[in-house]
């Protein structure tokens, strides 16, 4: 397969800062033998080199759809870079200490681009939520269900579940835009936003109205069915706004005490 | 030159080409520090830093399908993700005070540090 292999030469050896540098063994493909090189990681990139001031890089390990892992095996300070497929290769990489295994095993399974999208994508959502301040609290975020897993769209995996194009499309560099999926899925923040009393007083604020600690399913329909409405919506705010002013006022009389 | 039909798929930060009944690509580009341009109503070419005044054409059937491709192809870097999740958590600890990046374990990385590459 054609690749524009000046293009990534250029990639690997431009002035851009690299994700993380080393020497690192790795082992052969025909004979088990180790070969120390020197190993740059730009991006997804995982490029290495003969020598630390090679000109060019002699290799590249595309991190996509993989699996970083430690071996068991008695080599120490070993990792393994696997892909899904039947035709691909497992690559066996081993640091010169437990401190770099960790520090490339760490950014060698979150180089994966699939990785970043996931998270720009619940950053863009969660800057959408706190711009056009949907129910369910402020800047509201999801627990994640675990450790983040890459999405296998690797180079290897079968062609019928490649896309055509990226399936959600920013509309600008950097601007936030209405995203499809609005507040659905969401479980309500009910921990609370930092440093949003208006009074600039120290009290903690009010409580949230006890409709809001309905569970996850009620919570996130009813976000998702009135965020389509504008019209709703605005109702909505306009009744959470009342109630919200109604119990702010409770709160503070009770702080203030009983009246003489 | 001439031009061959081909059945591209971007996947990533790659652009793949294939012919149009074979399932394994005949090449890809490594879509990072190139130039996406619009030469006509339906061409566009990306060119590569190194190398710029090598243009590889893609003519598309409709204006609009032009239009879409060079709009993905400008987002399709793995450079422009980043500086997208710079900004996003920038955004949102000016608005919060907090750091979104804390939850996931990434915040120290330098790689999405503000300020970081600056290119």
């Amino acid at each position: 397969m054609k690749l524009n292999e000046r293009s990534l030469a250029f990639y690997a050896t431009c002035d851009s800062p690299a994700d993380n540098a080393g020497f690192l063994y790795k082992r052969g493909e025909r004979h088990t033998a180790y070969h120390r090189r020197w190993f740059v990681l730009k991006g997804n990139m995982l490029f290495y080199f003969e020598e630390r001031d090679s000109r060019e890089p002699v290799g590249v390990i595309v991190l996509e759809g993989c699996n970083v892992e430690l071996c068991d095996s008695a080599e120490g300070f070993a990792f393994a870079i696997r892909f899904g497929g039947t035709k691909s290769r497992t690559y066996v990489l081993a640091a010169e200490s437990q401190e770099a295994m960790e520090s490339w095993v760490k950014s060698l399974s979150r180089a994966s681009f699939d990785y970043l999208r996931l998270v720009v994508r619940e950053l863009e959502k969660q800057l959408q939520e706190m711009r056009w301040g949907l129910p369910g609290g402020c800047g509201g975020s999801r627990e994640p269900a675990g450790p983040w897993k890459p999405k296998p769209s690797g180079l290897e995996q079968s062609r019928e579940r490649l896309p055509a194009l990226p399936a959600i499309l920013p509309k600008e560099n950097g601007c936030a835009v209405w995203n499809n999926v609005l507040g659905a899925d969401r479980a309500p923040d009910t921990s609370g936003c930092g440093g949003h009393d208006e009074e600039g007083s120290p009290r903690p604020p009010p409580p949230l109205p006890p409709r809001r600690r309905v569970s996850n399913g009620e919570a996130a329909s009813a976000g998702a069915a009135v965020a389509e409405s504008p019209s709703t919506f605005c109702r909505l705010h306009e009744q959470y706004s009342r109630e919200v002013a109604r119990l702010r006022q409770d709160w503070q009389q009770r702080q203030r005490g009983p009246r003489p | 030159a001439v031009l061959k039909k081909r059945l591209v798929k971007l996947v990533v930060n790659f652009l793949f080409y294939f012919r149009t009944d074979e399932a394994e690509p005949i090449g890809a580009l490594l879509l990072e520090h190139c130039r996406i341009t619009k030469e006509e109503e339906n061409v566009f070419s990306i060119s590569f830093i190194e190398e710029p005044e090598r243009k590889y054409c893609f003519e598309c059937a409709t204006e609009e399908q032009c239009q879409e491709w060079v709009e993905a192809l400008k987002r399709a870097s793995y450079e422009f993700l980043r500086r997208s999740l710079i900004f996003y958590r920038n955004e949102i600890q000016k608005m919060t005070g907090k750091d979104p990046l804390e939850q996931y374990g990434i915040s120290e990385e330098a790689r999405f540090q503000l300020g970081a590459h600056r290119q």
